[in-house]
């Protein structure tokens, strides 16, 4: 009798027991918030805004991905662009047309767009954006990097819908221009006239003024003066919202330290999206990773070496070809960059309107030239040409000392150049290139707008080229310039711009290396990647089946 | 007095362990085997230039990434340079810029810890002040303030890893001062009429030193992690330099594609190099100080 | 001397620390090479733009007008804007804080563990294998880069068993704890562990642990030898005491023994190195900071550096400074209370 009862009491707790154990289980999980991913989509990068979110000052490449999903422009490129005007298509303006000297835009404004608070989009708020932006003259913005205030003289508001832009100078790259985020159109009930909207803590809408984009900022948190978290969630006054847009209601933005903070979590599947930067090392491991797809795309962000003319020895031409002609391009993108990236012959990249493979006449690499054009300044292997090579440590550009190590030694690989590394941090790098101490440094490039204009006019043009510091001036080069810039044929800028090209290998003042391609890596379900010339990470395109 | 016999006793003091290392147990092997480490480390630093299969700084002499094996023992990383041989050649950074320190620091710290704790007064409240501040500003990154300012090159390291460092030495050697200078014999020494530098010079400083070895020690182990950390900032040598804290911090980028050799291999080395200063340290300290025996 | 008299020379002597490292760091900083007017020029050097730039900066005053300049506004609690993005450095520093306060205190609760623990172990037979064997273990984890240890658990943990999260302090779709919300009394710390306490989310509670464990593990294990060192030490002076024979000898058990009466006495030192090593805790969070994306103060500093941010430098390290002298400074009044001997 007295096992029973002990056996009966110890099945008794035993069930007990399991019941609490079952509960405390089933508890735990239904308590977990549930998470859908067609309706949210979490992407992570390690990039940061770094100024803030308004156009008439953000400057960077981040702050201009977000402004592009907060904001609208008057035209934009469309998803999969290659950089001819073809791709360019209507945003807010349905239709424009240019004088003949090409020195008056009009534009014809879409009608029934509405802002937040239903005031309707006209060509006023045209006005407004572009007389704030110039007015404001922020140091720190793109009105001044680009020149705004140089190219338009002013904005008249014509009728209703109709706006017309005054130029100073013909600019051939003017929709260009105004696809860029810089021109996206403000929203006054947010924007005062003379002063820059910044981060406001905990207050995310007053913290851009932008209104008419397929996004809203729901959340946006800035921890230890970097990005920690944004939240974009679907405006429903889109304007565009009838062709489906944004596809995915709610975009969560999380901000990792570095590249394998980065990899490592889209490796976990923490995240969905994962979206510069990844170093090569990560790609390709992702490549062969079969629970992730790596997206590639073109790239417009361009790596060259820049000779500094201002004394020996880059103050000879020859040498500077011979430097040239000693650089071996595919150590560069084969070893360091494992195969991502392509081989650069021209300042303008792959890909764009009027690139020529220019620097292949010098050799890729092409030791014999380099030796004789040395020897007949003296240098041979006994006696090198030796010089400084510069690179920065902030990791500012991507795996630079491993490009300058490749660099040494290709081109000390000719036999009779003798290189030694250098370097700074970014910085002190910055300083030195003001100070003009740096025989052969190493810089990058990112466009500001889709044009060879802006891959020409900031380099070789003496008064544009001027921030490089590598004194290179040449009237005929000049000329060049200012000629492709005004005209609007596209057959003539071609040839120019061709022209242009071969004047650069004559004179070498800087030497293009690769051109970077773009990578996203995401989990599988996820669609709706572009990855093209524009740069442009559209948010409202992404999504994913569930 | 017995003048030889105080000065061996002395002597003695002075290099603690004279009378054989294996009665001291535990302390006297920690010695031996930290010195061991510590040694074997700096010859084979010394030879790599010969005894490397491949020169460390050569990039493609494997593909990128291999994993260790026969032609390469321990792998090769992203550019394609053998692991082996950098590891071989790559201590010399780290050995430099702690020797170096360590040189900077005796030379400023020993002086001015004896000269304030001697001195006394307002001089000594005086340092003490600016000591303690320096103390109390976090190390790393006055290291980081300091070797970004300076600019790149051992040197640079060494001084900025030796001005986080002085303000130890004076700690401990001003503790020890304080307590030497009320002893007996240095108040019969200052009644004998002894010169303040003779009492400093023949009194003090030798009973200081075992401290000072003691603290050297730590701070040979200490200055190696600091330029690894300083390495792991970005403010360490040029590239084409072979370096144990530049491939830590390069293999960090790799982390994601699992080649832990890349890390693993300089990172023990790191860890054997400041673990045989450590180690010495410890032994060296337990010897000054002996600790209870039951 | 008497408490009273103890507290306020230790505190009057805190002041001018303070002012001395806040001049250094404001010396150092300018003599640093690199401008920070520069770095908002990254493409095209406008001239005039420049100089603008400099005025609206404040660095074209002299030198000794933006020293009186940033000291005033120290006195006022405003530590300036950034040079970066013009925000208040007070604000971000405050946002930076809380995240390395709570990698610190959860490390901090690991080395201290850890240390007691093997310490007392330890000290359970001096000369023992045991012994050695932790005295190894503890010289060992102190000669371990900090980073390579996390990058070790990285790849362990994270890479490879996928048992914990190797990155920032909460999974990414989760939303942020909001601390206590009850009725208009909105308060939250920025500990996510005591803000998913406050809300009374227990989910996120877990969370913020898991995220918190492989940074507070490697930053705690190469803390734990200090601790370990200490704690031993400290045990076998006192079981050599006779109220700890007299204990063992009325037949108590060893383990009350051990832990209700020797290590009491032991305690104290362990509470005072807490303290000392505040400081180097700061220090190390900075490298364990940067391999485990946390957001804290010791990242903030480095970015600032690479941006010659002179304003947010000065800051954070004038608070770090301040905070840790104010941590040892409670340290010394609760050592000099509870051990009236030291005052004398």
């Amino acid at each position: 009798m007295k096992d029973t009862k002990a056996i009966g009491r110890m099945t008794i707790v035993g069930i007990v027991i399991v019941i609490i154990i079952i509960a405390g289980v089933a508890g735990y999980y239904f308590t977990m918030p549930t998470t859908k991913l067609k309706e949210t989509l979490v992407m992570g990068t390690t990039d940061s805004v770094e100024s803030c979110l308004d156009p008439a000052r953000a400057y960077d490449y981040f702050g201009w991905e977000i402004i592009q999903s907060l904001g609208c422009g008057l035209v934009e490129y469309k998803a999969g662009a290659t950089g001819s005007v073809d791709d360019i298509v209507p945003s807010l303006a349905a239709s424009w047309n240019v004088s003949d000297d090409g020195l008056v835009w009009t534009f014809n404004l879409k009608q029934g767009v509405k802002y937040e608070d239903g005031t309707e989009f006209n060509a006023t708020h045209v006005k407004y954006t572009f007389d704030r932006g110039i007015g404001i003259d922020d140091e720190d913005g793109a009105f001044v990097g680009i020149g705004y205030g140089g190219i338009i003289n002013n904005v008249t508001v014509t009728s209703t819908y109709v706006a017309k832009f005054y130029l100073k100078i013909p600019f051939a790259a003017f929709l260009s221009l105004l696809a860029c985020q810089a021109s996206y159109i403000v929203d006054p009930a947010y924007a005062p006239m003379t002063s820059v909207v910044v981060y406001a803590e905990g207050n995310a809408r007053g913290s851009h003024p932008m209104g008419l984009g397929p996004y809203k900022l729901a959340n946006w948190t800035r921890t230890a003066g970097k990005d920690y978290e944004m939240r974009l969630e679907a405006n429903a006054n889109y304007w565009n919202a009838s062709g489906g847009y944004p596809k995915t209601k709610k975009m969560i933005l999380k901000f990792y330290a570095d590249s394998t903070g980065l990899a490592l979590a889209i490796q976990a599947q923490e995240i969905d999206i994962a979206f510069r930067q990844l170093g090569a090392t990560d790609i390709n491991t992702m490549k062969t990773n079969t629970n992730l797809k790596v997206w590639e795309g073109t790239g417009a962000f361009i790596q060259y070496l820049v000779l500094q003319e201002k004394y020996a020895p880059f103050n000879n031409t020859i040498i500077r070809q011979a430097v040239g002609a000693a650089i071996n391009r595919t150590t560069i993108v084969d070893t360091v960059f494992l195969g991502q990236a392509q081989k650069l012959y021209s300042m303008i990249p792959i890909g764009m309107f009027g690139h020529t493979d220019a620097f292949l006449t010098l050799g890729d690499p092409n030791y014999t030239k380099t030796r004789e054009l040395l020897a007949d300044l003296g240098y041979n292997e006994t006696n090198k040409l030796s010089f400084k090579l510069w690179y920065e440590t902030s990791g500012h550009y991507p795996s630079s000392p491993q490009q300058a190590q490749v660099l040494k030694s290709s081109l000390e690989a000719s036999g009779v150049i003798a290189v030694t590394l250098d370097y700074a941090d970014w910085p002190s790098f910055r300083t030195h290139r003001q100070n003009e101490d740096m025989d052969a440094y190493i810089l990058g490039w990112y466009p500001d707008y889709i044009d060879p204009d802006d891959y020409i006019q900031p380099f070789v043009d003496s008064s544009g080229g001027s921030w490089i510091h590598h004194n290179y001036n040449n009237s005929e080069m000049d000329k060049l310039i200012a000629w492709a810039r005004g005209n609007t044929t596209a057959a003539a800028r071609s040839s120019l711009y061709s022209q242009i090209q071969n004047l650069m290998v004559e004179d070498c003042p800087m030497i293009p290396t690769y051109q970077g391609s773009a990578y996203a890596v995401t989990t599988l379900k996820i669609k709706g990647v572009y990855l093209d010339i524009t740069q442009s990470w559209r948010h409202w395109l992404l999504y994913a089946e569930e | 007095m017995d003048e030889p016999k105080v000065k061996k006793s002395m002597l003695s003091s002075l290099i603690p362990g004279l009378s054989s290392l294996s009665q001291r147990g535990l302390a006297g092997w920690l010695v031996v085997l930290g010195f061991i480490m510590v040694a074997s480390i700096v010859v084979v630093t010394a030879i790599s230039p010969w005894v490397v299969p491949y020169n460390p700084s050569q990039i493609n002499v494997g593909k990128p990434l291999l994993s260790p094996n026969s032609q390469f023992l321990f792998g090769t990383n992203d550019l394609g340079q053998d692991v082996f041989s950098r590891v071989l050649s790559g201590g010399g950074i780290m050995l430099e810029v702690s020797i170096l320190s360590v040189i900077i620091c005796l030379l400023i710290g020993v002086p001015l810890g004896l000269f304030s704790s001697y001195a006394g007064g307002v001089v000594d409240r005086f340092f003490c002040l600016i000591m303690d501040s320096i103390y109390a500003f976090p190390g790393l990154v006055l290291a980081i303030a300091i070797a970004a300012m300076l600019g790149r090159g051992v040197t640079n390291m060494a001084l900025s890893i030796a001005v986080v460092y002085v303000p130890s030495y004076f700690r401990v050697i001003r503790s020890q001062v304080l307590s030497i200078k009320e002893m007996p014999y240095v108040e019969a020494a200052n009644a004998a009429g002894a010169k303040g530098r003779t009492v400093l010079s023949r009194y003090i400083f030798p009973n200081v030193v075992p401290s000072i070895v003691v603290v050297a020690t730590v701070n040979f182990a200490d200055a190696i992690l600091t330029a690894a950390g300083l390495t792991f900032i970005g403010l360490g040598v040029s590239v084409d330099i072979p370096d144990w804290g530049w491939d830590l911090t390069n293999g960090r980028r790799l982390l994601s594609s699992g080649a832990w050799w890349v890390i693993a291999y300089p990172g023990l080395m790191i860890i054997l190099l400041a673990l045989g200063f450590t180690l010495m340290g410890e032994g060296l300290s337990e010897m000054a100080n002996p600790r209870l025996r039951e | 001397m008497t408490l009273r008299t103890y507290v306020i020379s230790r505190i009057l002597l805190t002041i001018p620390m303070i002012f001395i490292l806040l001049t250094m760091v404001f010396l150092v900083i300018r003599v640093l090479p690199g401008d920070p007017v520069l770095l908002h020029f990254e493409k095209q050097e406008n001239p005039a733009a420049m100089e603008e730039m400099r005025h609206r900066l404040g660095l074209d005053r002299p030198l000794w007008v933006q020293y009186f300049d940033y000291v005033a506004g120290l006195f006022r609690g405003d530590l300036g804007e950034s040079m970066q993005d013009y925000s208040s450095v007070t604000q971000q520093i405050l946002s930076a804080f809380p995240a390395t306060l709570e990698l610190a205190i959860f490390s901090m609760i690991i080395a201290v563990s850890i240390g007691i623990f093997l310490g007392v172990e330890a000290s359970k037979g001096y000369g023992k294998t045991r012994d050695n064997v932790i005295r190894v273990f503890g010289i060992v984890t102190y000669a371990i880069p900090v980073f390579f240890l996390g990058m070790v658990f990285q790849m362990v943990f994270g890479l490879g068993l996928h048992w914990l999260p190797v990155g920032l302090r909460l999974p990414p779709r989760m939303d942020l704890p909001s601390g206590l919300n009850v009725g208009s009394l909105h308060f939250s710390t920025g500990l996510y562990t005591i803000d998913g306490l406050l809300e009374g989310n227990v989910y996120k509670f877990v969370e913020a642990l898991r995220y918190l464990a492989l940074p507070s593990l490697t930053l705690g294990l190469v803390l734990s030898g200090v601790f370990i060192r200490l704690t031993r030490s400290n045990m076998f002076e006192t079981l050599r005491l006779d109220y700890v024979t007299a204990a063992r000898a009325r037949g108590l058990s060893e383990t009350t023994v051990t832990y209700g009466y020797a290590l009491r006495n032991a305690f104290l030192p362990v509470l005072t190195m807490m303290g000392l090593q505040f400081a180097t805790l700061l220090g190390g969070a900075i490298l364990t900071e940067t391999t485990f994306s946390w957001p804290g103060l010791g990242r903030y500093i480095v970015d600032r550096i690479n941006f010659r941010d002179y304003t947010a430098i000065q800051g954070a390290v004038v608070f770090f400074g301040i905070f840790v002298s104010v941590v040892s400074l409670v340290v010394d009044l609760l050592y000099a209370y509870l051990d009236p001997r030291i005052r004398l």
